[in-house]
């Protein structure tokens, strides 16, 4: 389900010189508009990245930045709801003199810039890892790199398995759009990670908070989108290549991309491609065994713009092997309980980039197509079609113990979901100047297939799904509403004693949002946003029935749940000034029917022993925080960047904690810009701290060891940028996390019970550029 | 017009797939097929002396969840007695029924039995079997009974694939089981 709106946002920029020869007089002025409504942008921030000077558009959407010197500048343009944009200009003597002939304001350049909008109301909190944040997270996994994001944590199965939590919500509760099509693997796991190529991105965004209408069911949590620059239409070839290697593990990771058009035809294309390999990690005391992965990903994307029309075809693959930590292998409590008592793993072992059992093997294919017009008047069309193959083979510690079957090496458990997504989408035309908005029609159809040890029942699922959108924006208010109903059918088959029994669900809901977005001056904005989204019980909580070994309990599904409502109230303001900047975002969730694993009174009998059971249940919940950020450069060249994240979340029918809930956080860190040397320049070195709560917000005796202790982490990094020619750039990070190989567990990592996290991280990271235009 | 019949077939074009149907997953439904699974062991205790076989059993069918265990019955021996016990395990959750003792069997240097009685008084046990590597394994041992007591009787199957020293230590357990004993 791709759903983005491609804007042509005209900048307009025009330079008047005052003066003959004034050295330091230029003027950089215009209008910033989104060309689709043809309406100026209030409030966009234009900032002059290597001056650190910034203004904010007025009314009219026209901005000036006066007492600049000749030379060349790198402009950021940022907007709520759009993403933000960079652009390189030059302004030279040569220019001057041409200024001086016409001795009016002319244009210096007329640029024509495609820029994304995430179609996200403007009045939920959007959080934007991109350009060198995002470079600096490389080599890690989606999740783990949306980590330094307020409101963002992870859910961890070891090191290598990372799912992205937000506001303490996560697999099935957080829709992942990527490339504008709705992620669909068995995210229900929480030992299944988003099978994406972080490498793919150059913005991974996060929405905090339930964005149902916009992006259907499911939604409750937030949305991450994973998106990647428009296509390179009228460029030359270009590319760029990372490299990272990382001392735990002994991991490398190279991706590299080029891409380039043919301007004469209109066509445009881009080729990508990334290699991982890594072995076992280690903690500060011990290796782990079996903990290395393997990766293969690649991507080819093609577009044809013509006049209004434009179609893009994209494909990608994602290839990985991740080795399951074998200590983390149980058969029974007493297996389990004897690892805790003894503190660190039974099984030990050295370095070895062999990936063994316990493993996964998960490939993902996405094939897509999209095409959209613009009509003269405004109207605009977009339609994409989707196929998504997910292959999930998970290999057991154990072989079978019969040989000729051990033989064949066949995973125990396989799984094939087929995902196919259709959304057509029209963007109306702007009504009396100031209404613009969206409505769309949207489409699943998925079929899963199962083979091996038990645990969800085949199905065939189909959803549409209907929204329209409206914004309106006057003087300092934008004021938007939005409604969207989904319908799902969902039909299971499964064998129960033999026998093949077939069950049939219908779910349907309303999702709506209204927000506000208002300016109160330049530095000062706010948003309140309140979103409704909901969610259909998936498969497994209807139909779980096993014990779940890495989590040592017993599981059973109920088919007779409900569909879960959230109702998201958010509250947000930001300031923004020269020297410092403050984000502050306030949210209460309240979660009608949330499904969650409830206690039973009896254990239950296995052949193993007796395991706690838990069944899956409906209760009302309240999930309610606090994400607070601030960067404050209290000198120059000294700046203090602080993030903190407060969450409490109850269960309110039973008046108790929930579990699984991230503990609260804290990140500081003081970053000091360097002045250029040896060729480098955008020098800086930062100190960080991370301190994490320990988790006492907890049932009692609900667990087989109690929350880990608050931890501490230092880190530190250097980074600089080497620029090689006009258009050659290279980009150098050295990091050191855990920096004084601090021995801690992590609440959310589901292997806490039986190892400690990773010892010190060394990290490297390099990015080549050619023939970059920005 | 000729433009907007155009867009119109466009459009129904673009609409067409929304309503698309394909595979149906029921047609393609594979029974399940859980490799490791065990769903009944079985105590043989022959009286050395008078020679009758008493026979106890753990099973569930339809293996972990689904019905609760089918039969799980209590061992009754009599005090100060002499036995030879013999131990089998079966997946019967399979058609025809798996026979998991011929794997152990095949397996014997990654298996151990171990049977521990609760309280360790109510009766002793000694392995009467071995693997290739001359480790105990416990498909058959000797059970002598103390005085009379009522307690449980643990019976493991301890998965030790390449680990196996002959302790209880390394590895995973196949079998953990607690059954209900009486001695009078």
């Amino acid at each position: 389900m791709k759903y983005y709106i491609t804007l042509l946002l005209f900048l307009v920029i025009s330079s008047i010189s005052r003066g003959q020869k004034a050295d330091c007089q230029c003027f950089l002025k215009g209008v910033i508009k989104d060309q689709h409504t043809g309406l100026p942008l209030p409030g966009a921030t234009l900032l002059l990245l290597d001056k650190n000077q910034g203004v904010v558009t007025d009314l009219r959407g026209e901005y000036l930045l006066s007492g600049l010197c000749p030379g060349k500048y790198t402009i950021e343009c940022r907007m709520v709801g759009y993403s933000p944009f960079h652009l390189e200009i030059d302004l030279q003597e040569s220019h001057e003199e041409n200024i001086g002939l016409a001795e009016q304001e002319i244009h210096l350049k007329d640029i024509e810039i495609t820029a994304q909008r995430s179609d996200a109301p403007s009045s939920q909190p959007l959080d934007v890892l991109k350009g060198k944040a995002l470079f600096e997270t490389r080599g890690q996994t989606l999740a783990e790199s949306m980590k330094g994001l307020t409101g963002v944590s992870t859910l961890q199965t070891g090191n290598s398995i990372a799912k992205p939590v937000i506001h303490g919500l996560h697999s099935n509760r957080v829709l992942i759009m990527n490339n504008g099509v709705r992620q669909e693997g068995q995210q229900w796991g929480s030992e299944h990670a988003p099978e994406i190529d972080p490498f793919i991105a150059t913005q991974i965004s996060v929405i905090k908070g339930a964005a149902g209408v916009r992006y259907g069911s499911d939604a409750i949590g937030g949305v991450i989108r994973v998106d990647m620059d428009e296509l390179p239409y009228n460029s030359p070839i270009s590319g760029e290549i990372n490299t990272v290697g990382l001392t735990n593990g002994r991991q490398g990771v190279v991706s590299g991309t080029v891409q380039g058009s043919l301007p004469k035809v209109g066509l445009a294309w881009r080729a990508q491609g990334t290699i991982k390999r890594g072995g076992n990690t280690k903690t500060p005391d011990y290796y782990l065994d079996n903990t290395g992965t393997k990766e293969r990903n690649f991507s080819l994307s093609t577009g044809y713009r013509y006049k209004g029309f434009g179609i893009d075809a994209f494909y990608s693959l994602f290839d990985t092997h991740i080795g399951l930590f074998s200590g983390s292998h149980i058969g029974s409590i007493t297996d389990l309980l004897q690892v805790i008592e003894n503190g660190e793993p039974l099984i030990q072992s050295g370095f070895t980039y062999l990936v063994g059992r316990p493993r996964q093997e998960v490939r993902h294919q996405l094939a897509k197509v999209e095409a959209h017009y613009h009509f003269p008047d405004g109207n605009r069309l977009q339609w994409t079609l989707a196929n998504q193959r997910n292959d999930r083979s998970e290999y057991d510690l154990h072989t079978p113990r019969n040989d000729s079957i051990a033989a064949l090496n066949h995973p125990e458990l396989a799984m094939k979901l087929n995902t196919l997504t259709t959304d057509l989408l029209w963007d109306h035309k702007p009504l009396a100047g100031k209404f613009t908005g969206q409505m769309g029609i949207s489409t699943l159809y998925q079929y899963n297939l199962m083979t091996g040890r038990p645990l969800i029942p085949n199905f065939n699922q189909w959803t549409v799904g209907l929204f329209a959108m409206e914004r309106y924006t006057h003087k300092q208010w934008e004021l938007e509403a939005g409604v969207r109903f989904d319908y799902r059918n969902l039909l299971t088959h499964q064998f129960v004693n033999q026998q093949k029994v077939s069950n049939e669900f219908n779910f349907s809901n309303f999702s709506g949002t209204t927000g506000a977005n208002y300016r109160f001056n330049d530095q000062l904005s706010a948003q309140l946003n309140v979103g409704t989204a909901w969610r259909a019980p998936n498969v497994s909580e209807l139909f779980s029935d096993g014990v779940h070994h890495g989590a040592a309990a017993y599981e059973r599904g109920d088919a007779s749940l409900g569909v879960e409502m959230a109702y998201n109230n958010q509250l947000s303001v930001q300031y923004r000034s020269d020297r410092l900047t403050i984000e502050l975002g306030t949210y209460l969730n309240r979660i009608h029917n949330y499904i969650y694993l409830n206690p039973l009174p009896d254990p239950i009998l296995t052949i193993r022993g007796a395991f706690p059971a838990f069944q899956y249940t409906q209760t009302n919940a309240s999930f309610k925080g606090i994400d607070l950020s601030g960067l404050w450069s209290f000198v120059p060249a000294l700046s203090w960047s602080s993030k903190a994240t407060y969450l409490r979340a109850y269960d309110l029918s039973n008046d108790q904690y929930l579990v699984m809930i991230p503990p609260n956080r804290i990140e500081n860190s003081i970053i000091w810009k360097i002045p250029p040397v040896a060729g480098l320049t955008d020098l800086h070195l930062t100190f960080g701290n991370l301190w994490v709560a320990q988790q006492k917000r907890v049932l009692p005796n609900s667990d087989y060891a109690p929350p880990p202790p608050a931890y501490s982490l230092w880190n530190a990094k250097l980074s600089a940028e080497l620029p090689l020619s006009e258009s050659n750039k290279l980009n150098i990070s050295l990091a050191v996390d855990n920096l004084f190989n601090t021995r801690y567990r992590d609440y959310m990592n589901r292997l806490r019970y039986y190892s400690l996290e990773l010892g010190r991280q060394v990290s490297i990271r390099l990015k080549w550029q050619f023939n970059t235009q920005s | 017009m000729r433009n907007n019949k155009k867009i119109a077939l466009l459009l129904f074009l673009a609409a067409a797939p929304l309503f698309m149907q394909c595979k149906d997953s029921g047609e393609e439904l594979e029974p399940d097929e859980e490799n490791e699974l065990i769903t009944t062991v079985t105590l043989h205790f022959t009286d050395e002396a008078s020679g009758t076989t008493s026979t106890f059993l753990f099973q569930d069918k339809d293996g972990t969840g689904g019905n609760d265990a089918s039969q799980f019955d209590t061992i009754r021996l009599a005090p100060n007695s002499s036995y030879t016990l013999e131990l089998e395990f079966l997946d019967e959750s399979k058609n025809p029924t798996d026979d998991i003792t011929g794997e152990i069997l095949e397996e014997a240097v990654d298996h151990l039995v171990l049977i521990t009685p609760n309280p360790s008084t109510a009766l002793t046990y000694h392995y009467s079997d071995e693997d290739s590597n001359g480790l105990p394994l416990g498909l058959s041992g000797h059970v002598n009974t103390a005085s009379a007591v009522s307690g449980k009787l643990k019976v493991q199957l301890r998965h030790q694939p390449g680990t196996k020293d002959g302790t209880s230590t390394p590895g995973t357990d196949d079998v953990n089981i607690d059954f209900p004993l009486i001695i009078e």
